[in-house]
C-alpha cells in the first residue's frame, strides 16, 4: 500500500512537471503559468500531511530545477515547494477534526504559492542570480496566485480523492468515528 | 517519584504524546532542507563542473519525449487560447499577412544593412549568408516565476547542436545554446537578464551591447560602445557577431529601436528595443550547426587597370 503511494504520488509529481513546462506554458498569463507541481505537493501534503509535504516538495522542486528549460541553481524550487508543503501540511494538521474546506484549501494554495515564490526569489537574490526582479515580484506573485487557486480548483479534489481511495487501513478505521 | 510526575500530567501527556510525531516531521523538514542547501551550494560553483550536471542529463533523458509528446497536445490548447482571443475569423489573414510582413522585414533589414557595407567597400562580403541549421522544435518554456527566458527545444548533441551556437527563427533572433543533452537542448532567450549580444546599428554601423530586460514582452536595452552616438527611434539592430561564429553568428536582425533615453549620470544613452521575435510565440527556431554553405569571404582577384 506504501509503495502504491508512493508510486502514485510520484506519477502525479512527473505528470505535473511534464504538463507545467511543455503545455500550461502556452496559456500563461502574462508570462506566469500555473504551477501545477506546487498544487499537487499542496495536495498531497493536505491529505497525507507535514512530512509527505517536505518530501513531495523536495522531489517536485528537485524535477522542476533539472529538468530541461531550468537553467538556474538547482536546489532552490526544491527547498521552495518543500517549505510550502510542510507548511500546506501543518494546516491540514491544525484543521484534522475534519476535512478542510474549499476556502481554506484556496487559502492554502495562496498561501504555498507566496511562500514558494518568496523563497525562490530571496535564493536568487542571495546568490545573486542577476534575472531576479523583485520589481516584478508583486504582479507575477498576484497572478500566480490567482491562477494556481484556478488552477486548484480542478487538481486537488482529484488528487485528493485519488489519495484517499489508498488510505491505509488504519486511517480509515480513525476516521469513521 | 511518582508525587512528582503527578502535577505535570498534563504537559507529560503532551510531552509523550506529540513528540514522537513533532519531532519526526522536523527531522524530516531539517533533512529536507539540508539537502536543498547541499544541492544549491555544489551547484552554485558553476565553473568547477557541478555534480547536479548528471541528474539534469538524466532529467533532459526522461523529460525530453515526455515534453515533446505533451507539446503534441499543445495544438487544441493553442485553439483555445485563439478562440479566446476571438482570432478565429482574423487565423487565415494573420498568418499570410505575417508571413509577408516577415519576408518583407527580413528583405528590408538584410538589404540596408548589405548596403551599408556596400559603401564600406566592404560588399564582397555577403551578409547573413545561408548558415547551415538544424531544425527544431520547442518543446518546452519556463514560466515567469523563475525569472529566467529560457526554453527546450527537441534537438541534442545527437543533431549536432552544442553550447554556444546562435538559435534563430524567420524572424529574428532568439537566442544560444546553453546547455545540451542527446536529445535536448536549453535556449536562453535574448529577453533573459543574463544575455548580452553584440548589436550593430544598421543606419551608422555603429556597435554596441543589446541586453535583455527579463521582461514578459522580451523587451531589451542596447547601449552603445560610442557615447556620442545615438541611436533614432526606428533603427533597426542585427548581430555583429562573434569569433568563430560563437555564440553568435553576424547579420542576424535582433529588434528595432522603440524610445531613447539618456543615461542618467553617464555619458551616452540607452535605448529600448522591441525584438522582431515573440519570446512567448516560438515555436519553429532554427540552430546555426555549421559554417555558411558557401565561403563568406570569397577571393579577391585584382586585375589591376
Amino acid at each position: 500500500m506504501i509503495a502504491l503511494r508512493i508510486g502514485l504520488a510520484t506519477l502525479f509529481l512527473i505528470v505535473a512537471v511534464t504538463v507545467q513546462t511543455s503545455v500550461l506554458t502556452n496559456i500563461a498569463v502574462a508570462g506566469v503559468t500555473c504551477d501545477l507541481t506546487l498544487i499537487v505537493v499542496i495536495a498531497l501534503a493536505l491529505s497525507r500531511g507535514p512530512e509527505w509535504g517536505a518530501i513531495a516538495g523536495f522531489a517536485g522542486g528537485l524535477l522542476l530545477d533539472v529538468v530541461p528549460p531550468a537553467d538556474h541553481t538547482a536546489g532552490r524550487w526544491a527547498l521552495s515547494l518543500a517549505i510550502a508543503g510542510y507548511v500546506a501540511g501543518l494546516i491540514r494538521r491544525e484543521a484534522s477534526s475534519g476535512p478542510v474546506g474549499p476556502l481554506g484549501v484556496a487559502l492554502t494554495v495562496v498561501l504555498g504559492t507566496a511562500i514558494s515564490f518568496f523563497l525562490f526569489s530571496a535564493t536568487g537574490s542571495l546568490l545573486h542570480d542577476p534575472s531576479v526582479d523583485w520589481s516584478e515580484f508583486g504582479v507575477r506573485l498576484g497572478i500566480a496566485a490567482g491562477y494556481d487557486v484556478v488552477g486548484a480548483i480542478v487538481v486537488i479534489p482529484l488528487v485528493m480523492w485519488i489519495m484517499g481511495r489508498v488510505k491505509p487501513a488504519r486511517e480509515r478505521r480513525r476516521v469513521l468515528p | 517519584m511518582l508525587k512528582d510526575l503527578g502535577t505535570p500530567a498534563k504537559g507529560l501527556v503532551r510531552a509523550t504524546g506529540m513528540p514522537r510525531e513533532i519531532r519526526r516531521r522536523r527531522t524530516v523538514l531539517v533533512l529536507v532542507i539540508l539537502a536543498c542547501f547541499t544541492l544549491i551550494v555544489l551547484d552554485a560553483r558553476r565553473s568547477a563542473g557541478s555534480p547536479v550536471e548528471p541528474l539534469r542529463e538524466a532529467a533532459a533523458g526522461v523529460f525530453g519525449p515526455l515534453e515533446s509528446t505533451a507539446s503534441s497536445a499543445r495544438q487544441p490548447v493553442d485553439d483555445l487560447r485563439d478562440r479566446f482571443a476571438e482570432m478565429d475569423r482574423l487565423q487565415a489573414e494573420n498568418e499570410k499577412l505575417k508571413k509577408d510582413n516577415e519576408d518583407l522585414t527580413r528583405q528590408l533589414t538584410t538589404s540596408d544593412y548589405a548596403r551599408n557595407r556596400a559603401q564600406e567597400l566592404d560588399n564582397l562580403l555577403k551578409v547573413a549568408p545561408a548558415y547551415t541549421m538544424t531544425p527544431a522544435r520547442v518543446i518546452g518554456i519556463g514560466g515567469a516565476q523563475s525569472f529566467s527566458h529560457t526554453v527546450t527545444i527537441d534537438a541534442g548533441t545527437a543533431d549536432g547542436v552544442r553550447t554556444d551556437m546562435t538559435v534563430l527563427n524567420g524572424t529574428g533572433l532568439v537566442g544560444r545554446v546553453v546547455r545540451t543533452t542527446q536529445g535536448t537542448a536549453t535556449v536562453l532567450l535574448i529577453g533573459d537578464r543574463n544575455s548580452t549580444v553584440g548589436g550593430r546599428l544598421n543606419s551608422t554601423m555603429a556597435l554596441g551591447f543589446v541586453s535583455g530586460r527579463g521582461d514578459v514582452a522580451g523587451t531589451l536595452d542596447y547601449k552603445l560602445v560610442d557615447p556620442k552616438a545615438r541611436p533614432k527611434v526606428g533603427d533597426r539592430i542585427v548581430t555583429w557577431g562573434s569569433s568563430g561564429n560563437a555564440p553568435y553568428v553576424p547579420g542576424v536582425p535582433i529588434g528595432v529601436v522603440t524610445s531613447v533615453s539618456p543615461n542618467e549620470g553617464a555619458l551616452g544613452s540607452t535605448a529600448t528595443i522591441k525584438p522582431y521575435v515573440d519570446p512567448t510565440r516560438i515555436d519553429t527556431v532554427g540552430v546555426v550547426t555549421g559554417p555558411p554553405a558557401r565561403p563568406p569571404r570569397p577571393q579577391i582577384t585584382g586585375k589591376g587597370n
